[in-house]
């Protein structure tokens, strides 16, 4: 039924845009103004929008990790789907920036700087897709020696991705101090310890791979395997995190 | 038969305002509409209110530079084998067609979609004519060249200002970590500095226009009652600001940013209804220049002009863009509204004191600048201070474009019908300036 009415239901929207194109186009023509031509729309509404999004994403891994330790995979299934539609979303939010950024437009901050934050931040959101699909490519219950270290990882890895995102979420507060002053000073503030918090993320990776192979003889070689995916895509988002901090610094410094 | 003429000339110098005050002005207000400070409505009678005491009261300089200062009046009578009386006909013609090629130039540009400047139209088309009419000689190319040099440096000069404005906005309030607390601190001298521009625009130059008897009105005179109100001013502000922001210090950034905008919202509405203002003084001579000038050959029979530009001619100018902003002007207004969402009060309030100093700047010094051109070059200075969420670039490249073809096509366009006007109506109007 829903299938049904989507599909009735889009060729009307395309409709209704089609139409309201038109009508901008044959108003503006009488009314122009080169002042309001002047004006792009500012990308960091939308960007914040994403940051939101990523968070929000982000945020289901937690629930994840919990879901595994009770090895409840009906679950972890609901929330794949769940991290996958918030990916999605994101990702045409992600668009819209782009669509915003056409090379005519004068930027306040450096415009490679900028794309490359936005894909650091998006690869957040789309290592969590790929944390998800990996807990749901095969039912792999955690060993009860490695639960503690695990979430002490997740743990660590949302100190990095949780400084960035409130970071990032002040980037409509930075544009209107245009980056500077005492706002860019207290965000700069916030980025510095980034860097030390990825690295304590890397260690406890490290640790708990000694742990996993120290049960090469307990669990199959194909569970290990899966423990090893799973840490290393933790450890990727942290690192996507750290870098779009440094983007997001290199904005601030310009 | 005089009155045939003139009604022609009036005719043709209401359209050119109508078509000033239907496209320009909402440009002048477009920070105040932008930022939400005013509605649209509002708008429309605050710029009709300073544009029209703007083009009545400080009009005249300018208006004069139109008048007699591109082409020089006395190079027709030097011209050899024509009489007085031909040499005020063929000025008459050639002013009437100055006028008319500027209004269908414009009609043409905004048909194509190109952003012309009214300014440039005419002084393009004056200047055309002039050449054609008496020569290479007749065009004050020095006067010209500073026209021309004066577009150059109204936008930059406009963009410098507000880039520093907004710098200062920036360091001293915004940037800080408490805006409120800053607020009360520096905002009172930003009020201090819109007072002290609108007030010495309007008195220096202004009232001596509209009452000539004020001989206590000397330069010093006026500079201290500038200071006085200034001052005046700044103190208000204090105790307003004051009562409104203290112990608001301890909310948070983003609270106290909005709190602080919010101030702010007064000042732009105070410092677009200045650009309105300085829009009317400098760009009512577009309208009026021209006919300004008619009006006295026929008068006086000469094209000798001793005499100022007669004050209904500046009434009927202001008229005009009112007459255009309330049947044309309110709808650009409506566009400028709802598509100027990035603006906020604080930057409104740089972009504005940056043009309105600089525009009235030109006023005085009797130069015809473009008013938008120079908004345009302040938006683009707070634009690389970093103020804006994204400008535009290709605007500039826009503008740039339709320079270039304006002052020529003007002159052309001018050239043809005057050529077009000498040939049907140079015997009539030689007896009309025959007195």
């Amino acid at each position: 039924m829903t299938a049904y009415a989507n599909r009735i239901h889009i060729p009307e929207l395309n409709m209704t845009k089609h139409t309201s194109t038109q009508k901008t186009v044959a108003t503006r023509r009488p009314c122009m103004s080169i002042i309001s031509d002047l004006f792009g729309k500012s990308p960091f509404g939308p960007l914040v929008e994403h940051t939101k999004k990523v968070h929000e994403c982000v945020e289901l891994i937690k629930p994840l990790m919990e879901a595994l330790s009770h090895e409840n995979f009906i679950l972890i299934r609901e929330l794949h789907n769940r991290i996958s539609k918030l990916e999605y979303e994101a990702d045409k939010i992600k668009h819209e920036v782009r669509s915003q950024l056409p090379r005519r437009l004068f930027l306040p901050v450096d415009r490679i700087d900028l794309e490359n934050f936005l894909r650091c931040q998006d690869k957040i959101a789309d290592y969590t897709e790929d944390f998800s699909v990996i807990l749901t490519i095969r039912n792999t219950p955690i060993h009860p020696s490695l639960i503690d270290k695990f979430f002490k990882l997740v743990d660590q890895m949302f100190q990095v991705t949780g400084t960035l995102l409130t970071a990032a979420v002040e980037l409509q507060n930075l544009a209107e101090v245009s980056f500077s002053g005492a706002e860019a000073k207290k965000v700069l503030k916030w980025l510095d310890g980034l860097g030390e918090e990825e690295w304590k993320a890397d260690r406890i990776a490290r640790d708990l791979s000694r742990d996993i192979y120290k049960l090469e003889h307990q669990v199959e070689t194909l569970t290990i395997i899966f423990y090893e995916k799973m840490i290393r895509k933790l450890g990727q988002i942290a690192n996507e995190a750290e870098n779009a901090g440094d983007m997001l610094r290199a904005m601030l410094i310009r | 038969m005089d009155i045939l003429v003139i009604g022609i000339a009036s005719l043709l110098g209401l359209y050119m305002a109508w078509n000033i005050g239907a496209n320009d002005v909402a440009n002048s207000m477009a920070d105040a509409v932008g930022s939400k400070a005013v509605t649209v409505g509002q708008a429309v009678i605050l710029a009709g209110i300073c544009e029209f005491a703007g083009a009545v009261l400080v009009g005249a300089p300018v208006t004069d530079t139109v008048r007699k200062g591109i082409v020089d009046p006395n190079s027709f009578l030097a011209l050899s084998g024509i009489s007085h009386e031909q040499a005020a006909a063929l000025f008459v013609i050639g002013m009437t067609s100055a006028l008319l090629s500027a209004a269908i130039w414009l009609n043409i540009s905004s048909f194509l979609g190109m952003p012309v400047s009214t300014t440039h139209s005419i002084v393009g088309a004056v200047a055309g004519f002039g050449i054609v009419a008496a020569g290479w000689g007749s065009v004050q190319w020095h006067k010209m060249a500073m026209i021309v040099a004066s577009w150059f440096v109204s936008p930059v000069a406009g963009g410098i200002m507000a880039y520093i404005l907004f710098k200062f906005i920036n360091k001293s309030i915004l940037g800080r970590e408490r805006p409120t607390k800053a607020a009360i601190l520096y905002a009172p001298y930003l009020v201090s500095a819109v007072t002290a521009t609108v007030v010495l625009a309007t008195i220096y130059k202004g009232l001596k226009n509209v009452i000539c008897n004020l001989k206590w009105l000397t330069p010093e005179v006026s500079i201290i009652i500038t200071i006085a109100v200034s001052i005046l001013s700044g103190v208000i502000a204090r105790i307003v600001l004051k009562r409104r922001l203290k112990g608001k210090d301890k909310l948070p950034v983003g609270e106290q940013l909005e709190l602080v905008e919010q101030v702010f919202v007064p000042i732009v509405i105070i410092t677009s209804c200045s650009v309105a203002f300085a829009h009317g003084a400098n760009d009512v001579a577009n309208a009026i220049g021209p006919l300004a000038a008619v009006v006295r050959v026929v008068q006086t029979g000469t094209v000798v002009q001793k005499v100022g530009v007669p004050f209904w001619v500046l009434v009927l100018g202001g008229t005009g863009i009112v007459i255009g902003l309330a049947t044309y002007g309110y709808r650009v207004m409506r566009t400028v509204g709802t598509k100027i969402t990035e603006i906020t009060p604080s930057r409104g309030v740089a972009a504005d004191l940056a043009a309105t100093a600089t525009v009235l700047i030109c006023t005085r010094l009797k130069l015809p600048i473009s008013t938008t051109h120079t908004l345009v070059g302040a938006i683009l200075g707070i634009g690389l201070a970093r103020g804006l969420g994204g400008v535009n670039k290709s605007v500039t490249n826009k503008i740039f474009g339709a320079w270039f073809v304006t002052v020529p096509a003007a002159a052309i366009l001018c050239i043809i019908l005057f050529l077009v006007g000498r040939f049907c109506f140079f015997d009539y109007l030689t007896v009309v300036c025959t007195k």
